[in-house]
C-alpha cells in the first residue's frame, strides 16, 4: 500500500464522535485489520478525541480538532493536533484496573483504554507553536 | 438514526434497560438520566440488557461506575447481559468483568437474579 495521508478537521464537539470513531473503524478495517481489532482503534481514537473535545479545550466547541491518518507499510498511524491543554507522554498516568475495581469512581479509564487497545500511544507539545498532538500508533500484524 | 435510543421495562423486581446505538462523551448524559431515574424510584436491581449496544466508551463506564456503590448498599446490583463482542472486549480488557455478573442471555441474568429475591 502507498503510503496515504488524510486529514479530517472537525469542531471540538462531542456530537462528531461518532463520524469520526467511524472514520477510524473504517481506516483499520482498509488497514487489513479484523474487526475486532479495528474497534479497538475506532475506542482509542474516541477516547483520545473525547480527551481532547472535554479537558484540553475544557468543553468548548468553537475550537478544531485535526485528525491525520497514515498508513504506512507496517501501521496505522492517527494523529490528532489540538491548540488546547496540552500534556506530555511521561505526565501519563495510568491507574491500576484492580485498584480502581477495589475503589470505584469516574473517570481515569480512557487512557487505560488506549493505551491496551494500541500498541503505542504518544503525546507531544510544541510549545513555540502551541500545538500538542496525540499520536495512536496500531500495527499491522 | 439517533446516537443512542433507551428503553426501560420492569421484569418483576428487576428494572431491564435497553440500550441501542452508541454510549459516548455526546450520549453519556441520556444513559445517566436513564439509570438515575431507576435508582430514583427505588429500584436497585438493574440488568442492562447489550444487544442494541453497538459500542460503550469509558464515559459510560463511568455512569455505571458511579452508581454501582449507591445500587450495592441497597442489597441490590447492575448486572449485564448480551454483550457484543467489541462491548465485552472493552469491559474485560478493563477488568470489569470482575466487578460485574455478565450473562449471556436475559433470561440468564433474571434467573440468577430470582433466588436472591426468594429470602
Amino acid at each position: 500500500m502507498d503510503h496515504a495521508q488524510f486529514r479530517l478537521v472537525i469542531p471540538s464537539q462531542t456530537r462528531y464522535l461518532n463520524l469520526v470513531t467511524g472514520l477510524a473503524k473504517r481506516a483499520a478495517l482498509s488497514a487489513g485489520m479484523d474487526d475486532a481489532t479495528a474497534a479497538k482503534v475506532s475506542i482509542a481514537v474516541d477516547e483520545a478525541v473525547t480527551n481532547v473535545i472535554l479537558h484540553a479545550y475544557r468543553g468548548e466547541g468553537e475550537h478544531s480538532v485535526e485528525l491525520e491518518l497514515r498508513f504506512t507499510e507496517t501501521a496505522l498511524e492517527i494523529h490528532i493536533l489540538h491548540s488546547g491543554q496540552g500534556i506530555r507522554s511521561d505526565q501519563m498516568v495510568l491507574p491500576d484496573p484492580k485498584e480502581y475495581i477495589k475503589h470505584p469512581r469516574k473517570g481515569g479509564l480512557g487512557l487505560l483504554l488506549m493505551s491496551r487497545f494500541m500498541d503505542e500511544v504518544q503525546f507531544k507539545s510544541d510549545e513555540a507553536s502551541g500545538r500538542n498532538e496525540c499520536c495512536l500508533i496500531k500495527k499491522i500484524s | 438514526m439517533a446516537d443512542l435510543s433507551i428503553t426501560v421495562r420492569q421484569a418483576g423486581e428487576v428494572a431491564v434497560l435497553l440500550p441501542a446505538g452508541f454510549i459516548n462523551a455526546h450520549t453519556v448524559r441520556e444513559f445517566e438520566v436513564a439509570l438515575e431515574g431507576i435508582v430514583d424510584r427505588g429500584c436497585y436491581s438493574i440488568l442492562i440488557n447489550c444487544q442494541d449496544l453497538n459500542y460503550i466508551s469509558s464515559a459510560g463506564l463511568g455512569a455505571i461506575m458511579g452508581l454501582i456503590e449507591t445500587v450495592r448498599e441497597h442489597a441490590g446490583d447492575i448486572l449485564l447481559s448480551n454483550l457484543q463482542d467489541n462491548v465485552f472486549a472493552i469491559f474485560d480488557t478493563l477488568g470489569f468483568t470482575q466487578l460485574y455478573r455478565v450473562f449471556t442471555t436475559e433470561d440468564e441474568a433474571l434467573a440468577a437474579v430470582a433466588p436472591e429475591r426468594k429470602d
